[in-house]
C-alpha cells in the first residue's frame, strides 16, 4: 500500500493489466446476471398482478394449467373497474387530497427552508434538529392520539381530516431536503440581492426558488408519493367509502370475501398505482436526486 | 453569517436602516417558520404527548389507571411476541435490504454507464408502488389455493409453501415483502454513494495489485460508512413502524405471531376499541426509536462537522 | 307507517327529480321541507346480489315515505365493519343505521336507540325471534338492535356429495334430502364420524377446508364445536372458567386430533379461504353459507353442482349450528331515529325479508322461525335442493350457536374478536404445547380482557 510497492516491480504491473481486463470481463458477466435475476424477481408482483387482471373470473378460479399465462385476455375488469363509481370516487378524493397536501406541503417547507437555512433567528438551530427528529418519529406511533384528535375535531371519515394530517408525513422530509438545496447555494448570491436592496420575498422569490428548482422538483414528487402511498392514517380515520382515498379503498372495499374479483382487485390496484409510476417514469432522475438527497449533501 | 457583516461594514450611512433590517429579519424568520412549527408542534409533539397521558387512562377513558395498561401488557404473552417478532422482522429485513442494495449497487456500478439508466430504472419500480397496493399482489400469489409462487416451485418438484398459514413461513413471508420493497431503496442510495467514490482512489489500488476484496475493504467501505449507517438505521425505524404489509398480508395471523407494533396496536387500540391499550402498545416503539434517533443524528452531526 | 297514496307521491318525487335534475337553484324552493336524509351502513353481502336488493328495498321505502335513503355497503374483510363502528362510536357521528355483527350490539349497547317498540310489532306478527339473537340483542331489558335479515348467516356443512360418497362412503343426499325428514345414517352424524370422514378425504386429497385463523368463519365453527362439547370459556358472571372445563378440555383434544387432517395453512386462512379451496376443488367439505356454492355456480359450474348443504355433526352435548348474526341498529345520536325505525320495520317484513333471501341464494337467515320457509330454500340449484337444509328445520334437532355465550359482552366481544378459541386450538396443534399451556395461556388472556 505504501509508495515502495508500487513502484517495486514494474512487470508486475503489466501481468495484472491482462488479467484485468479478464477480470472485468467476468465482472460485467455477475452484473449482468445479478441485475436480470434481480430485475425478474424485482418485476414479477406487478406482472403476475397485470396478468391476473386480464384474466376472466372463471379462468382465475381454474386451476388447470400455468397461473402466470393468460389464455383468453379480457379487458371487462379495467370496464368494470372505471364504470365502478366507488372507485372513481376513490381516485377522486386521492386527487383531491394528494394535490392539497402536495401544496400545503410546499408552502410550509420552502418558507421554513429558507428560514432556516438563511436567516439564523433564536431557536433555529433548534427548530432544524427538531425537524429532523420528528422525520424519525413514525407514524405509526401517532395514529392512535391523532385518531382521539382528529375524531374531536370532527373529522374522522372525512377526507378533509386527511388532509390535516398527511403533511406530517411529508413536511419534515421535505423542509429537510429544502434546507440542503438552499444552503448549497452560494452566499455571495443573497448578498449581492441585499446589496441592490430586494427583499427578503423577493430573494426567495427571484433567486432561491428558480436556483433551487431541482430540489423543489424532487420534493413534490416526494410529498406527492408519499400522500399518495398514506395508508395508516386513512385506514384509521375514513372507514365511509366516499371519503377514501385509494389505497385503503382498493384494499378495503374491493377485496370482497366470497366473491371471486381477483381480476377486478389486481386491475384495481394497478390502476391506483399507475399515477406514481408515470410520475416517476417521467421524472426518475428528480425523483432519485430527491431519494438521494440525504446521502450525498448535508 | 458573519460574512454579512464584513460586507456591510464599509457603508455606514445605512447602519440604522440595516439594524432594523435586522431586527425585523428574526421577526420574518420566525413567521416563515410557523406553520412548520404549528404541524410539528401541533400533529407531532403534542400527540406523542397526548399518547401518554392516554396510556394511562381505562379503557372507557373515563378514570385514570397510571401504569396498569403497561402492567397488563407485559403480563401477556401476545405481547411478547408482538416485541420479538417487531425485532425478528425489521433486524433481518433490513440487513437483506442492505446487503442485497449493497451487491445491486455494486453490480449497477459495474456495467457501462450507458446502460445503468435503464437498469436502475427498472429496479426502482417496487419502490415506487404503493406498498399496499403491491402487498396485495403479494398476497395473491401467496394464496393458500391459488398461489403462483407454489405453481413455480412445483413445477421444479418442490412442494407447496405454507406461505402465510405456517407462522416461519407467514414471518418469512412478510419479510419477503418488505425486503422486495425496500431494497431498491438502498440500491439507489448505494449508488449514489458509490457514484461520489473519487476513481483515483481504484487507481490508485489498482497499480498497487489490491484484490477487488482489498477494493471493497480498503476504500468502498470507508467511503460509504456514512450513508450506510444513516440508511440502515433510517430503515430500521421505518420497518420497525412498519404497517401496511402486516396488515394486508397477514393480518397478524397465524397465532398472532406475525403482529409487529403498529398492527398490534391497531387491533387492540381502534379494531377492540381500548384507544388507551393501543396507545400504550405503540409507546412501546418510542425508546427503540429513540435509540436510534440518537445514533442518526450523532451521525448526522459528526458528517457536518467533517463537511464544514 | 303509511304506505298509501303511492302513486300521487310517485309523481312528486319523479317531478322533484325532474326539477333537480333541470336546474339545482329550483329545486330547494319545490322540495325544501319533504326529504329526509336516511344514510344506513349495511353489510357488503357475499352474495353478488345482496347489495343490489338492500339498495332497491331503501329506494322503494324512501320514495314512498319521502325520505332520502343514501346506502353504503360496509365490507367485514380485514374487519372493516368492526373499524366504522369503533370510528362512529368515538366520533358519535357516521350512519344514522349501521349494521352490527354478533357481539357488537350489547358491546355499544349504551349508544344504541332502544327499539322495542319496532321489535314488539314484529314480534306480535312473526312469532318469536330465536333466543340466540335475543341474548345478543337484549341488553338491560331492552332491545338494542333488531336482527337483520341481510348478512345473518348460519355456517353448516357446505360439502361435494360426490367426494364424500367416494371417499368417506357418506351419502350426504341421503342422510338430508330436500325434505322435512332425515335419512339414514343422521344418528351416527356426530363429530367421531366427522373425524373419520376428514381422514379418509385428507389421504384422498381432498381434505376438508375448515379455517382456524382470526376471522369470523373459524372462531363461529369453531365456537359451535366447542359449545356440543358443552364448553364453556367464561360463565354468565364473567368468570374465566376456561382452564377448569372438562368440556374445553374435551373440544380441545378432538380439535387436535382433527387438525392432523386439515390443510398445513388452515391457521392463516380468512374467511374467503375455505371458499376458494371448496370452489378450486380441493376440498371435500367447508362450513359455510350458500355464497360459496352461489360464486361456483358463476365461475365453476362443474363444482356447484356436486355440492349439497346439510346440518352439523352433533357432539356430547347436541347439534349445534355455528351463527353469524347481523342487527341493524340505530345510534342514539342519530337525527332521523323515527324514519330509521320505520326503514327497518319495512326491512324486516315478511315480504321484504323474502325478497332479500330470495336475491341471496337463500344466504340470509331471517330471525323469526315462522320465516324459515320460503320458497328459495326449496327451488335454489343445481343441485335442486342445495341449500333445503341451510336454515334450522325442526327434523335437524340442532340449534344455533354463538361462539363465547353466554359471558358478558364486555369480555365476550374482545375474546370474539380476538379469536381466543381458534388460538387456543392452534397453540396446541400447531404450536406444540401442551393442552395445560395452552389453557394458561388463555385464562391469562381472557381475565386481562376483564382488567383496565
Amino acid at each position: 500500500m505504501s509508495t515502495s510497492t508500487a513502484t517495486r516491480e514494474m512487470p508486475d504491473i503489466y501481468h495484472k493489466a491482462g488479467s484485468l481486463s479478464s477480470e472485468r470481463r467476468w465482472a460485467l458477466w455477475t452484473a449482468y446476471i445479478s441485475l436480470i435475476f434481480a430485475a425478474i424477481i424485482f418485476l414479477a408482483p406487478p406482472v403476475y398482478m397485470f396478468i391476473t387482471s386480464l384474466k376472466t373470473s372463471a379462468e382465475v378460479a381454474n386451476l388447470t394449467g400455468s397461473p402466470w399465462l393468460v389464455r383468453e385476455p379480457t379487458l371487462e375488469n379495467y370496464a368494470a373497474i372505471l364504470g365502478n363509481p366507488t372507485f372513481l370516487v376513490f381516485f377522486w378524493n386521492s386527487v383531491k387530497i394528494t394535490v392539497c397536501v402536495v401544496l400545503i406541503t410546499m408552502v410550509i417547507s420552502t418558507l421554513a427552508a429558507f428560514a432556516l437555512a438563511r436567516m439564523r433567528f433564536w431557536g433555529s438551530q433548534a427548530l432544524a434538529t427538531g425537524v429532523f427528529l420528528t422525520y424519525l418519529i413514525p407514524e405509526t406511533l401517532l395514529f392512535i392520539p391523532l385518531y382521539q384528535i382528529v375524531g374531536g375535531l370532527g373529522l374522522l371519515n372525512s377526507s378533509w381530516g386527511l388532509v390535516v394530517v398527511y403533511p406530517t408525513l411529508t413536511v419534515p422530509f421535505c423542509t429537510w431536503i429544502m434546507i440542503g438545496y438552499f444552503a448549497s447555494i452560494p452566499k455571495e448570491l443573497d448578498e449581492a440581492a441585499l446589496i441592490d436592496g430586494a427583499s427578503w420575498s423577493q430573494m426567495l422569490l427571484k433567486i432561491f426558488i428558480p436556483v433551487a428548482m431541482p430540489g423543489i422538483i424532487a420534493a413534490t414528487i416526494f410529498a406527492f408519493t408519499v400522500s399518495w402511498a398514506a395508508f395508516v392514517y386513512p385506514t384509521a380515520f375514513v372507514t365511509t367509502p366516499d371519503e377514501m382515498p385509494l389505497t385503503i379503498g382498493v384494499v378495503s372495499q374491493l377485496v370482497r370475501a366470497d366473491t371471486f374479483a381477483w381480476g377486478q382487485i389486481m386491475a384495481g390496484a394497478l390502476l391506483a398505482a399507475l399515477p406514481p409510476v408515470i410520475v416517476y417514469a417521467f421524472l426518475m432522475d428528480y425523483y432519485i436526486a430527491g431519494l438521494t438527497a440525504g446521502a450525498t449533501k448535508g | 453569517m458573519a460574512a454579512d457583516g464584513s460586507v456591510l461594514v464599509g457603508r455606514t450611512e445605512g447602519v440604522t436602516s440595516l439594524q432594523r433590517f435586522a431586527r425585523r429579519r428574526s421577526t420574518i424568520a420566525f413567521l416563515m417558520t410557523l406553520p412548520l412549527i404549528l404541524v410539528i408542534g401541533g400533529l407531532v409533539a403534542y400527540p406523542a404527548v397526548y399518547a401518554m397521558y392516554l396510556s394511562t387512562l381505562n379503557r372507557t377513558m373515563v378514570r385514570n389507571i397510571g401504569l396498569e395498561n403497561f402492567a397488563i401488557l407485559l403480563d401477556t404473552d401476545t405481547f411478547y411476541m408482538v416485541i420479538l417478532q417487531s425485532c425478528i422482522f425489521a433486524i433481518s429485513a433490513v440487513l437483506l435490504k442492505a446487503l442485497i442494495g449493497f451487491w445491486l449497487a455494486h453490480m449497477l456500478h459495474d456495467i457501462p454507464a450507458k446502460g445503468q439508466r435503464k437498469w436502475r430504472g427498472m429496479l426502482l419500480i417496487p419502490w415506487v408502488i404503493p406498498p399496499a397496493l403491491s402487498t396485495l399482489g403479494w398476497w395473491w400469489m401467496f394464496d393458500p389455493s391459488y398461489s403462483s409462487i407454489n405453481y413455480l416451485l412445483n413445477v421444479f418438484a418442490v412442494p407447496s409453501v405454507p406461505w402465510l398459514g405456517e407462522p416461519w413461513w407467514a414471518r418469512v413471508s412478510v419479510i419477503i415483502v418488505n425486503v422486495w420493497y425496500g431494497a431498491p431503496f438502498f440500491m439507489i442510495m448505494y449508488l449514489a454513494a458509490l457514484k461520489s467514490v473519487p476513481e483515483q482512489l481504484y487507481e490508485a489500488a489498482a497499480i498497487d495489485g489490491a484484490t477487488g476484496f482489498q477494493r471493497l475493504r480498503y476504500i468502498t467501505l470507508p467511503m460509504m460508512r456514512n450513508i450506510i449507517s444513516i440508511t440502515v438505521l433510517f430503515s430500521l425505524i421505518v420497518t420497525f413502524a412498519n404497517y401496511d404489509i402486516v396488515r394486508v398480508l397477514t393480518n397478524g395471523g397465524p397465532r398472532d405471531l406475525t403482529h409487529v407494533f403498529a398492527t398490534y396496536a391497531f387491533q387492540v387500540g381502534i379494531l377492540s376499541g381500548n384507544v388507551p391499550r393501543g396507545a400504550a402498545v405503540s409507546l412501546f416503539m418510542f425508546p427503540l426509536l429513540a435509540i436510534f434517533a440518537f445514533f442518526v443524528l450523532r451521525g448526522v452531526t459528526r458528517r457536518n462537522k467533517e463537511e464544514a | 307507517m303509511a304506505f298509501d297514496g303511492m302513486s300521487r307521491r310517485d309523481v312528486l318525487r319523479a317531478s322533484a327529480l325532474a326539477t333537480v335534475a333541470g336546474g339545482t337553484l329550483a329545486a330547494p324552493a319545490v322540495h325544501a321541507q319533504a326529504t329526509t336524509t336516511l344514510r344506513c351502513g349495511f353489510w357488503d353481502h357475499w352474495v353478488p346480489a345482496g347489495n343490489g336488493i338492500m339498495r332497491e328495498l331503501c329506494a322503494e321505502w324512501g320514495r314512498n315515505n319521502r325520505v332520502d335513503v343514501q346506502v353504503d355497503f360496509i365490507t367485514s374483510v380485514g374487519n372493516q365493519n368492526l373499524l366504522t363502528i369503533a370510528a362512529q362510536a368515538q366520533a358519535r357521528s357516521g350512519h344514522d343505521i349501521l349494521s352490527f355483527p354478533t357481539w357488537e350490539p350489547s358491546a355499544h349497547a349504551r349508544l344504541l336507540e332502544p327499539v322495542d317498540d319496532v321489535v314488539g310489532r314484529l314480534v306480535a306478527k312473526y312469532g318469536p325471534i330465536n333466543p340466540a339473537a335475543e341474548f345478543l340483542a337484549k341488553r338491560e331489558g331492552a332491545w338494542r338492535a333488531i336482527p337483520a335479515v341481510s348478512g345473518t348467516q348460519q355456517k353448516p356443512c357446505l360439502a361435494r356429495f360426490d367426494l364424500l360418497q367416494e371417499h368417506a362412503g357418506l351419502d350426504v343426499r341421503a342422510m338430508y334430502p330436500a325434505e322435512d325428514r332425515t335419512g339414514p345414517g343422521v344418528d351416527q352424524w356426530n363429530w367421531d364420524t366427522f373425524l373419520v370422514a376428514a381422514e379418509k378425504c385428507h389421504a384422498a386429497g381432498f381434505s376438508f377446508g375448515l379455517p382456524m385463523g382470526s376471522f369470523t368463519d373459524a372462531v363461529d365453527w369453531v365456537g359451535a364445536l366447542f359449545r356440543s362439547y358443552n364448553a364453556k370459556f367464561i360463565d354468565e358472571s364473567g368468570t374465566v372458567t376456561v382452564r377448569r372445563d372438562p368440556g374445553v378440555r374435551a373440544g380441545l383434544e378432538y380439535m387436535v386430533k382433527l387438525a392432523r387432517f386439515l390443510p398445513n395453512d388452515v391457521w392463516a386462512w380468512d374467511d374467503a379461504s375455505n371458499n376458494r379451496s371448496l370452489i378450486s376443488g380441493r376440498s371435500a367439505l367447508i362450513f359455510n353459507p350458500p355464497s360459496t356454492w352461489a360464486v361456483a355456480k358463476r365461475d365453476a359450474p362443474q363444482v356447484a353442482e356436486k355440492c349439497w348443504t346439510f346440518p352439523m355433526p352433533a357432539g356430547p352435548a347436541g347439534r349445534f349450528t355455528p351463527y353469524l348474526p347481523y342487527f341493524w341498529g340505530i345510534w342514539s345520536f342519530s337525527r332521523n331515529k323515527t324514519a330509521a325505525k320505520g326503514l327497518l320495520e319495512f326491512l324486516s317484513d315478511r315480504t321484504s325479508a323474502e325478497r332479500q333471501t330470495t336475491t341471496s341464494s337463500g344466504y340470509d337467515i331471517p330471525p323469526f322461525g315462522s320465516m324459515a320457509n320460503f320458497d328459495i330454500w326449496r327451488t335454489e340449484g343445481p343441485p335442486v335442493g342445495v341449500v333445503y337444509n341451510y336454515p334450522l328445520k325442526p327434523h335437524h334437532n340442532a340449534t344455533q350457536s354463538v361462539a363465547f355465550a353466554p359471558a358478558p359482552a364486555e369480555i365476550a366481544v374482545q375474546a370474539y374478536n380476538q379469536a381466543i378459541n381458534t388460538k387456543l386450538v392452534a397453540r396446541v396443534a400447531q404450536g406444540g404445547e401442551t393442552i395445560d399451556q395452552a389453557l394458561t395461556w388463555a385464562e391469562r388472556e381472557l381475565r386481562n380482557f376483564a382488567r383496565g
